[in-house]
């Protein structure tokens, strides 16, 4: 699962520290399994993104299929 | 769940069984398939299919009595299938078919057939094909009996001969000129390992066995005229081919009796509907013989037999490519992955549960009884999808709690004869006709009518959730209870088919027969004779008292009414039964469409739910209380539909002005945001409808968002994104500030916890 933000540096900062967002490595959790994610995430506040493409798309995918196991 | 159950359920289904046609051929040739490629064309296969079971096919295949055709369901005043004029197509045109066969290996056993006529050619072709060394005695000069008499337009000799010698080259031995009197049998009888006499005539009476064909004589076997008493080809066929069965099993010392229930001519018990099958006269041969495109359009008029009748009436069971056999040997699999995906959950839970297959079904096969089981197995091993009912669960606790559950009697009164329970969809829909009809009961009927607003578990119970469904219905229980155990009386038909069954004693009416006694208020609009179609709610399948009230009451308010082709027990249902409208939206609106076209007219429902969805997808439909409360005007049954949100919002709206104008009581819930302005367009909303975000959700971000400064920004547009997460769903909101709103640029959602770093 990956965050598609190649080549374009994000829109959006940190409201609480106004801070660029930065790609690194994010946990995340379904139903018992476990994953890492490249995400944007505010490297001083450590809020983390998900754009709507990841949460409908690969997001999605693997949730489902988590719950079909 | 219980495998046996389910297996049992499965040996019900009589779809597999053949077709008459089959059934009453003695030696079972699949009628049904060679017909079949002979639609298509495809002679060859046919005289494949036709071989597999016809012995000596190229002779049989054209004198066959075909008993077949008295028996097939087209056999309306003389026009079944020329089942035997086809067969003699498939010989003519398809004999040249390359069929492969595997020698058989030679068996050391020697069989001896008396008489060269139908069955004894039979039992030695098929002992033959067995592997066994046959001898033919035959005491004229050529083997063929009653065959050799038949008229040369139907079997010319020439062709006998051809076929016969076929026999010898494969290497059975004809014995001409050789008559077998009883004493030679003896002799024979001790050389030979077993005889079969199909002599047609014998001057010794012996008994034999109707299964077996064996007579007295152990070894010896009989059959033919003899046995079947009949100048039948296809009898003796018959005979002589279970001869054979008889004479392999007796040399290998097996038993001659198990399993033969089904040899020769058995009655179908395959049900096939007819009623709206045209038959077209029968196709006559122009020249004596079929061509072949007058084969293939004879071979058209057959209806290929099937019952399928639930698969017919369900686009689920369309859909899916079920029928409720291969249905349940799904589900058992599904039940049993213990590694891997299990790939038919989504299946489980596309099912309405509407129960109109078992409606139709001859052997009462109902699917929503296995597909609830079902559900209630995976949810008790933790295996039901949890995104799947997520959303109509939490939806069910907040109908159930302090924004809209409400209990009490009627104002000024402390006891109830009577309670209204309207229902949670109705109250969402139609608030402004609850307190109307409220209103019109407390003064219809006397003894008090006390008010219980909630949900009645439907949601859990189509979720498989049984002990949340359970407890649901137990707190019902003791509500009706403290209310003194009134009569209950609802508007939905769901609420009143779950508390007819998981109440016990319960006394309950439903609200359109209490209309239908005790006549319509004052000022319902006349119809003036518009034709509508009603439907009826699934729910009310068994229900023909709550159907027939709703039909009076449209015909008291002068509407025609139009029964359709699935009306009353065989009702269908409108896409919204067993949660589907919830896991599975693309088909859910398949089977609301499936509803519409059965009929051009407006519908009229009962059922809040039914109504909200023919509406939505743009059939034109009243509520009963539309007819009843409504302006009379043609706009109401196209009214605005609800969102999921608006749903809510009007649930408690509903019990917010009902308290403070029946009872004088204030509601006092406050929501910390419920009163930022929001601002969301068509597309958006029609977005988040189908992705189950509700305003409050969408609310709540902001809020929390606005309070805290937890999100993100873009300086290009002044744009926001925001998330919170609730329960187990994390909403994400982008939005901008306008003034003292919020425009809502989007909004989605997922469940999949992110940790953090």
């Amino acid at each position: 699962m990956k965050q598609n933000n190649k080549g374009k540096k994000s829109k959006w900062f940190c409201s609480k520290c106004g801070g660029p967002l930065e790609e690194g490595p994010v946990k995340a959790e379904y139903l018992g399994g476990n994953f890492e994610i490249e995400l944007l995430e505010c490297p001083k506040c450590k809020n983390v993104l998900i754009t709507q493409e990841l949460a409908a798309g690969q997001m999605l995918e693997v949730e489902k299929s988590l719950e079909d196991k | 769940m219980d495998l046996e159950k389910l297996l049992s359920m499965q040996k019900l289904c009589i779809n597999d069984n053949p077709a008459a046609c089959v059934t009453e051929c003695p030696i079972h040739v699949d009628v049904k398939g060679f017909i079949c490629e002979i639609r298509k064309g495809n002679f060859e296969e046919a005289y494949r299919i036709l071989k597999k079971r016809m012995p000596f096919i190229n002779v049989i295949g054209l004198v066959c009595d075909h008993p077949c055709e008295a028996l097939c369901v087209t056999n309306t005043s003389g026009n079944a299938i020329s089942i035997h004029e086809l067969e003699k197509a498939v010989v003519i045109y398809g004999s040249i078919a390359k069929i492969k066969t595997l020698p058989m290996p030679k068996v050391d056993k020697k069989i001896a057939v008396i008489g060269g006529g139908i069955s004894g050619i039979i039992c030695a072709y098929d002992l033959n094909q067995k592997g066994y060394s046959v001898d033919i005695y035959e005491k004229e000069n050529e083997i063929g009996g009653s065959l050799l008499n038949m008229p040369e337009i139907i079997l010319n000799p020439k062709l006998i001969k051809e076929e016969i010698i076929k026999l010898e080259e494969q290497g059975i031995e004809i014995k001409l000129n050789q008559e077998i009197t009883p004493e030679k049998l003896k002799d024979i009888t001790l050389e030979y390992d077993a005889v079969f006499i199909g002599s047609g005539e014998w001057n010794e009476k012996f008994n034999v066995d109707e299964v077996t064909m064996q007579t007295d004589t152990e070894k010896v076997f009989a059959g033919g005229r003899i046995v079947s008493g009949c100048e039948s080809v296809i009898q003796s066929v018959q005979t002589g081919r279970c001869a054979a069965v008889s004479i392999d099993r007796f040399v290998y010392k097996k038993s001659l009796t198990a399993l033969r229930e089904k040899e020769g001519s058995y009655k179908s018990i395959l049900k096939v509907d007819m009623e709206n099958e045209k038959i077209s006269p029968r196709i006559k041969p122009e020249n004596g013989t079929f061509t072949k495109e007058e084969a293939i359009n004879d071979a058209l008029r057959c209806v290929q037999c099937e019952c399928h009748k639930c698969v017919k009436a369900c686009v689920h069971l369309q859909k899916e490519k079920l029928d409720p056999k291969a249905y349940i040997r799904t589900i058992n699999q599904n039940e049993r992955i213990i590694l891997g995906d299990h790939y038919a959950n989504k299946t489980i839970n596309s099912c309405t549960e509407c129960g109109l297959c078992g409606a139709v079904c001859p052997t009462s096969i109902n699917m929503a009884d296995i597909i609830k089981e079902t559900r209630i197995s995976m949810v008790s091993r933790n295996k039901m999808p949890l995104s799947a009912h997520d959303f109509a669960l939490k939806d069910m606790e907040f109908t159930n709690s302090k924004y809209f559950e409400l209990i009490k009697h009627q104002p000024g009164k402390n006891n109830s004869k009577y309670v209204f329970y309207p229902g949670c969809q109705l109250s969402a829909t139609y608030s402004e006709y609850v307190i109307k009809t409220y209103n019109y009961l407390m003064e219809k009927l006397d003894g008090g009518v006390g008010l219980y607003l909630g949900c009645c578990g439907a949601p859990a119970k189509w979720a498989g959730r049984q002990e949340q469904f359970d407890s649901s219905i137990e707190k019902i229980k003791l509500n009706l209870e403290k209310l003194g155990n009134p009569i209950v009386i609802t508007a939905c038909s769901t609420c009143f088919s779950n508390f007819g069954e998981n109440l016990k004693n319960i006394r309950i009416k439903s609200l359109w027969d209490i209309f239908d006694e005790k006549g319509l208020p004052l000022g319902a609009k006349s119809g003036n004779g518009k034709i509508l179609a009603v439907h009826d709610a699934c729910t009310t399948r068994n229900e023909k008292g709550i159907q027939e009230s709703i039909r009076n009451i449209a015909k008291r308010l002068n509407y025609k009414i139009e029964e359709p082709e699935f009306t009353k027990k065989n009702t269908k249902c409108c896409g919204y039964g067993g949660l589907v409208y919830y896991t599975n939206k693309e088909f859910s609106r398949e089977v609301t469409q499936d509803r519409i076209k059965d009929s051009g007219n407006d519908f009229l429902a009962y059922c809040a739910m039914c109504r909200d969805l023919f509406v939505l997808k743009g059939k034109k439909t009243y509520h009963i209380l539309d007819l009843i409360y409504g302006s009379g005007k043609e706009e109401i049954s196209d009214m605005k539909v609800p969102t999921l949100s608006d749903r809510r919002s009007n649930r408690i709206k509903l019990k917010k002005e009902l308290l403070d104008s029946l009872w004088g009581e204030k509601m006092e819930i406050k929501d910390e945001y419920n009163d930022i302005k929001i601002v969301i367009g068509q597309e958006l909303r029609n977005k988040i409808e189908d992705e189950l975000i509700l305003d409050g959700d969408i609310k709540r971000v902001i809020g929390y968002a606005e309070k805290t400064n937890d999100s993100f920004y873009n300086p290009e547009n002044g744009h926001i994104l925001a998330w919170k997460r609730f329960v187990n769903i994390t909403f994400w909101v982008e939005y901008k500030k306008v003034n003292d709103s919020f425009n809502i640029i989007n909004a989605y959602s997922h469940r999949m916890e992110v940790k953090g770093v």
